[in-house]
């Protein structure tokens, strides 16, 4: 009996509690993607792209196989193997390569592999003469096109074409106060072997260090591209802190300022931004010779990014993520265009190893009174979930949960103004929301990040990228309806590891039978799926209980 | 057979294939019988219909198609040296057909046996001889020409005389055929020697590109007239000499007997003795029966889940009988497999009797009742059954999406599908995969080579491609696993055959006893997460199974079940009686981990919420603005029939329908009014559906091998006929004296008495030309003015008018005709003194 059981839908349950469980996750990790990590049993998936990553990355049909076969609890099926086999054999049946006489090329080690691809009608315009019976010129500007269009017809090509090496810069890492992680030395060394791909690793697992590693890796001109504003100034923080760069040095590109320096940090906004429809900041791809373009959260890079990324194929290329998972399912996009995944840790084990907070999530219900739930049931359908969500009866449910987490820095997070405005009355704490001057929200989380400031009420603008590392409680009283993304990247400002390495708390107010409270499972699931075990509590009960 | 009693058994005729068959024992037939089935069906009346009937072409190309290389070369080994137009005693003897294969002689033996067995050779004493119809079906065995006396006997007789002239033999019929003169001088080796020696140096290489066949060459002018004297070229030499014959005016042929003393005695260059190698990939014999008994499981999984499926939903049938594309792809989909792969499960589901075209006019395809005990059995059983009825169908999925000839695409489950050598060629691929050694994933070229060995007759592209269609749907069966033959399989194999019953339907199977070790088995035991899906970590007890899928969706399938709860699944259970409480105590009880709060919550959630509202039938209601009168109603007691059923002060529901409503409460005095009526809510899940009849699998092609008993019978009817037509039914002369006269009612009533009696009686009858004649019959019956009998003299059974029966006359007990043919009929009784 094994740890492992595999499913007709390529989905492969692991059982954490058995001895091999370990052993097998790592046999595993390569070439499927974790999906669920509840308690018990993860789930990991096995898709061409999670096997193609594999193959990017040396392992063979043959070693898949026989993780199976060491690890499976039942017989595995001969056509799962068969199947496994066959979409393996598929990548780099064709390899992208620099000819010295004809340029970039196309070669195939099977021939009637190429044929059927120089026929696709897709591929015609990318690709030129035929010089060899095995081999044709490549378009320059088509190599990022091509990769993508390969993908679709299910012949990922490998690109060993190379990189342009982009204009030198001197950047190091600035370590004396602090030491590189092993997992982040790793990480960046596989990208920097790779030449371009995509790190997978936790919020709060230190993604921006690992892009400054990768930069003092290649030590060239580096753009970065980042989510928002609050977001430039943080990667821009944290470089001049981890490396030599200096505040010259640093430029930044964004709604409000337009600089261009050896190391250019842009929002996606910016970039995708279109003014007479077209896009106006374009040039900041060719401004500079960069050596090195870091894409952050590349799980929500926007589609123009995408167009434009395909023309940057010859420049190194580093994604950074939390998740692969798009909602948008472009997982082949970021695969051909960015490049393969080079390194991946489980949330969960970052965790044991004390690189990640661990969290405890609590639901808190509150009943809505009668006059309420007339209210509710007669809302429009529009309003009915503002109106469930900022009920009053939160209130009092946040300010007993304060009072009970008093002396810990808590984050009060909401969706609705008013209602977050409410709470900061009632909690007398100061609320960060959209119309927050940028100075002015920077003051308030540097107060909170020095403890001057212990409660804070922030609506969705702190979702993303803000590193509070000292808050140790949350409480959500309302989110964008059900998105799990959001869910993640919340709880993630919980995650940075704290000086005396609390438990940090995440409280979710939902009102009861309504749908506040659906949404609410839906978000749940997600955690749950984390390996964050949740609990539900009334609140009633919070006082006994907590 | 033993020479001394075959001649006593024929008296001193001639051995004939005929009386060698009548020859053999019982168990030699029973095995000729089981190994060519189509010999009796239907049995033939006696040895002589046996003997026609097995050395009939059609009959015999049977058999010939199922022989390896081996045994055909044997055959033509036969054919070639065995042919009775050479002079000597018809046949071979074995010694000189191994000498003339380079063998030695107990080589042959197996496949000589089995030449035998099949009836396609027989024993002459010592000799083999091949039934006739072979040299039709072989013209040219190994190659070779016809012999001398045939080619010659062909020839004109003044070029015979010249021939034996310049062979320096009598010319002339004075002694006998000149062609039999030179066959007798050409057969000698020496003198072929000679001959070709003097034919000049230049004729060697001509003749030899005719020995190791075709032994025919193309010559303008074949036929033309010459002698030794006036031969020029080569083949000119050569014709005149007799080494090669012309048979018609362009071509010439080189005799049987020149072309295999020219071969120095050899029949073939290669004797392909036996079967060439296997040779693959090595796998540990821990994979292949991992991966197949995987796969095994897999199949049984995906038929039950797909006829779970077809039960709430079943796809229609099409007009030709088959299931839609759509239908197919869907079936794919939720099985999470390819088309190739739902079209064989589906084939198989249907060979094995689980589905079946629901008799409506709008037909579907629906589990039939089988299907229910099928899933009653344990996995290993499941299999078998599918196996088995893929092993012997003669479906063929794979040909699924292919084009027939007008171009139509074939469906699944449609007529389009059936190949009568399908289940042949199974078994072939099988035995071929079972050849290699343990271990060992031969691969397709060396699976084909293998083939081609054992089957030579019937290479060809269709057979490849069922070859290749036999060897994917062996995999996807889990017979196969990583390419290699499964231990389950090989056990499949070897007891096919041992029993009449089908395999599937024995109390001991060792096929599935090997699988049950490998399958995993149904367990009770799960795994409950906070993110609301429970995991059944293998197959679950059947009961366990039935009340997981209640009250959880499921969300992925395989070696597990993964379930998913959510609040619309929940409901479902308490919509199909089961409490929240009951729900939470069952997952308590089969959890292996505490359970998780949420799902407590999510549980107790729902079940807070459910049957707030409730909802009842009634076929009717009667409201009523004063209570009282309700009151009086309900508690008359002539209503009671009714059912009524006060639900508020003012109404009362009845289950009565609305009709019988008015009519009984008008008879009671009441003056009812209709009012326009609710339909009622129907909450009850609909029980699966089931097809009405059984499946009829469809079978064509081969008859299906009789079994032993069935064998027996035959046998026994046969020698019955045989023994009625040899030994008692041969035509008994007639007495030689007048035929006997009697009045016509003393006719009738003798008649009668020779019926009642059972004697034989002699007559005298007119016959419809108005001849008279006499024989002697068995009367059977009379009736209608016919006398049905069995007439000896012409040993056939006949009707007789009564009126043209001239007379009747008792034959004494010495002269029953149930005396052997050899004993003469005496003198004729003296007639009856009437």
């Amino acid at each position: 009996m094994s740890c492992l059981i595999v499913q007709s839908d390529k989905t492969l349950l692991l059982e954490v509690g058995h001895e091999l469980a370990d052993e097998c996750r790592r046999a595993i990790a390569p070439f499927a993607e974790l999906e669920r990590a509840p308690e018990h049993v993860h789930t990991y998936r096995v898709t061409p792209l999670a096997l193609w990553n594999a193959r990017a990355a040396g392992h063979d049909a043959e070693q898949v196989i026989d993780a199976f076969i060491t690890y499976s609890r039942f017989p595995v099926p001969h056509s799962l193997l068969v199947d496994i086999t066959e979409t393996m054999d598929r990548y780099g049946r064709l390899r992208l390569h620099a000819h010295p006489a004809h340029g970039l090329v196309l070669q195939a080690l099977d021939r009637a592999v190429l044929e059927e691809v120089v026929r696709a009608k897709k591929i015609k315009g990318m690709l030129g003469e035929r010089v060899e019976p095995d081999t044709v010129v490549v378009h320059p500007s088509e190599r990022g096109n091509l990769k993508q269009a390969l993908l679709k017809l299910g012949w990922p090509a490998e690109d060993l074409a190379g990189y342009v090496d982009g204009e030198a810069h001197a950047i190091d890492l600035a370590e004396g106060d602090w030491e590189l992680r092993g997992y982040q030395r790793e990480a960046a060394d596989s990208f920097h072997a790779g030449g371009s791909g995509v790190v997978v690793l936790p919020c709060g697992a230190g993604k921006t260090i690992v892009g400054a590693a990768a930069m003092s890796l290649v030590k060239a001109t580096t753009l970065i591209l980042v989510t928002n504003t609050v977001s430039v100034h943080q990667w821009r923080g944290e470089l001049l802190r981890r490396t030599t760069l200096t505040e010259d040095e640093i430029g930044e590109y964004s709604g409000t300022r337009k600089e261009i320096r050896p190391v250019t940090i842009a929002t996606y906004q910016v970039m995708a931004a279109r003014r007479k429809g077209v896009h106006s900041h374009l040039e900041l791809f060719g401004a500079r010779d960069w050596g090195l373009v870091i894409y952050d959260e590349v799980h929500l890079l926007p589609a123009p990014i995408f167009r434009m990324t395909a023309e940057l194929q010859a420049r190194r290329r580093l994604g950074l993520t939390a998740t692969l998972v798009r909602e948008d399912g472009r997982e082949g996009d970021v695969f051909s265009l960015i490049g393969p995944k080079r390194y991946d840790a489980p949330w969960k084990e970052m965790e044991n190893q004390g690189w990640i907070a661990p969290a405890d999530c609590v639901e808190v219900r509150v009943n809505l009174s009668d006059a309420e739930r007339l209210a509710y049931a007669t809302a429009e359908p529009e309003d009915r979930y503002r109106f469930c969500a900022s009920s009053a009866a939160k209130i009092s449910v946040v300010q007993e949960l304060i009072r009970r987490h008093e002396g810990e820095q808590t984050l009060i997070i909401g969706s609705y103004i008013d209602q977050l405005d409410e709470l900061g009355a009632a909690l007398d704490a100061p609320v960060i929301k959209g119309e927050t001057r940028v100075k002015e929200r920077e003051r308030l989380f540097d107060a909170f990040r020095s403890g001057e400031l212990s409660t804070l009420v922030v609506s969705k603008v702190a979702n993303f990228s803000i590193d509070l590392p000292e808050a140790g409680v949350a409480i959500q009283v309302s989110g964008s309806f059900g998105s799990r993304q959001e869910e993640a990247q919340r709880l993630g400002r919980l995650l940075r590891p704290k000086s005396d390495s609390r438990t940090a708390r995440f409280y979710a107010v939902v009102a009861r039978d309504t749908i506040d409270q659906e949404f609410a499972a839906h978000r749940q699931r997600f955690l749950a799926e984390q390996g964050y075990a949740y609990r539900i509590a009334d609140a009633d009960d919070v006082l006994d209980e907590l | 057979m033993i020479d001394a009693e075959a001649e006593r058994n024929t008296r001193g005729r001639p051995p004939t294939f005929t009386s060698w068959l009548r020859n053999l024992t019982d168990t030699e037939l029973a095995a000729l019988f089981a190994a060519r089935p189509d010999l009796i069906s239907p049995v033939p009346a006696d040895i002589a219909a046996l003997a026609a009937r097995a050395a009939a072409k059609p009959a015999v190309l049977r058999v010939l198609d199922r022989l390896d290389r081996f045994s055909l070369q044997i055959l033509e080994g036969l054919v070639a040296l065995g042919d009775d137009r050479l002079a000597g005693p018809p046949g071979v003897e074995p010694g000189a057909l191994a000498a003339a294969l380079g063998l030695p002689v107990d080589r042959l033996d197996p496949a000589l046996a089995t030449l035998c067995r099949t009836a396609l050779v027989w024993e002459d004493g010592k000799h083999l001889r091949p039934v006739a119809v072979l040299r039709d079906i072989i013209p040219h065995p190994a190659g070779l020409g016809p012999p001398l006396r045939v080619l010659l006997g062909a020839l004109p007789a003044d070029r015979l005389n010249r021939l034996a002239t310049d062979l320096g033999l009598v010319a002339g019929y004075a002694e006998g055929s000149p062609a039999e003169r030179i066959a007798a001088a050409l057969s000698r080796p020496e003198r072929i020697d000679a001959l070709l020696d003097s034919a000049g140096a230049d004729a060697g290489p001509v003749i030899h590109r005719l020995v190791w066949g075709p032994p025919h060459g193309t010559v303008s002018e074949a036929a033309r007239d010459i002698d030794t004297a006036s031969a020029a070229s080569p083949i000119e030499r050569l014709l005149a000499r007799g080494l090669l014959v012309p048979i018609d005016g362009s071509t010439v042929a080189l005799p049987l007997e020149v072309g295999l003393h020219l071969r120095g005695g050899l029949l073939f260059q290669h004797v392909a003795a036996t079967a060439p190698e296997l040779s693959g990939t090595e796998r540990t014999p821990t994979a292949i029966t991992r991966a197949s008994a995987g796969q095994a499981f897999t199949a049984i999984r995906s038929v039950e889940e797909l006829l779970e499926h077809w039960a709430d939903d079943p796809p229609s049938v099409l007009r030709n009988g088959g299931l839609g594309t759509r239908d197919l792809r869907r079936a794919a989909r939720e099985l999470d497999t390819d088309e190739a792969g739902t079209a064989l499960f589906i084939e198989t589901a249907h060979a094995a009797g689980l589905i079946a075209a629901d008799g409506d006019v709008d037909g579907e395809w629906l589990p039939t009742p089988d299907y229910d005990l099928w899933r009653e059995t344990t996995p290993e059983r499941r299999w078998l059954r599918l196996a088995e009825a893929w092993l012997r169908s003669t479906r063929v999925a794979a040909l699924n999406g292919s084009k027939d000839a007008r171009g139509r695409s074939r469906a699944v489950l449609s007529d389009g599908l059936d190949r009568r050598s399908a289940p042949e060629v199974r078994l072939d691929v099988l035995r071929a995969l079972a050849a290699a050694p343990e271990g060992l994933a031969p691969a397709p070229e060396s699976i084909a080579d293998h083939l081609a060995w054992q089957r030579p007759r019937r290479q060809g592209p269709t057979y490849s491609e069922l070859v290749d269609a036999a060897l994917r749907e062996a995999a996807a069966l889990g017979l196969t696993g990583r390419g290699a033959l499964a231990p389950h399989a090989r056990a499949l194999l070897d007891e096919l055959d041992e029993q009449d019953a089908p395999v599937a339907d024995r109390e001991e199977a060792r096929s599935a006893a090997v699988l049950a070790g490998e399958l995993p088995q149904p367990a009770d035991r799960i795994l409950v997460q906070a993110d609301l899906t429970a995991i059944a970590p293998g197959p679950l007890v059947p009961e366990l199974a039935r009340e997981l899928a209640l009250a959880a969706d499921v969300e992925s399938t395989g070696g597990a079940t993964v379930y998913r709860f959510t609040s619309a699944s929940i409901r479902r259970a308490l919509d199909a009686g089961r409490g929240a409480a009951d729900l939470t105590a069952l997952l308590e009880r089969h959890s292996s981990t505490p359970l998780p709060q949420p799902l407590r919550y999510l549980i107790s959630d729902v079940g807070r919420r459910h049957g707030r509202l409730r909802v009842g039938t009634a076929s009717s209601y009667l409201r009523c603005e004063e209570p009282a009168l309700l009151d009086e109603l309900v508690s008359d007691r002539r209503a009671a029939d009714l059912a009524l059923f006060r639900l508020a002060p003012t109404v009362v529901a009845s289950r009565s329908t609305r009709p019988v409503l008015l009519e009984r409460l008008t008879d009671l005095g009441y003056h009812p009014v209709a009012e326009a009526a609710d339909g009622a809510v129907q909450i009850s899940r609909p029980d699966p559906r089931r097809a009405e009849g059984r499946s009829v699998s469809r079978h064509i092609g081969e008859p299906a091998p009789p079994g032993p008993k069935l064998r027996a019978a035959a046998i026994r009817a046969i020698r019955a006929g045989d023994a009625a037509a040899t030994a008692v039914r041969r035509p008994i002369p007639a007495p030689d004296a007048e035929p006997p006269r009697s009045p016509t009612a003393a006719t009738l009533s003798a008649l009668t008495a020779a019926v009642a009696r059972g004697r034989s009686v002699w007559i005298g009858y007119l016959d419809t030309d108005g001849r008279a004649s006499s024989r002697i019959v068995e009367p059977a019956s009379v009736d209608g003015g016919y006398l049905t009998a069995y007439d000896a003299t012409r040993a056939a059974v006949h009707r007789f008018a009564v009126h043209r029966i001239t007379g009747v006359a008792d034959l004494d007990s010495g002269q029953e005709p149930t005396t052997t043919a050899e004993q003469t009929a005496g003198d004729p009784p003296g007639a009856a003194g009437f």
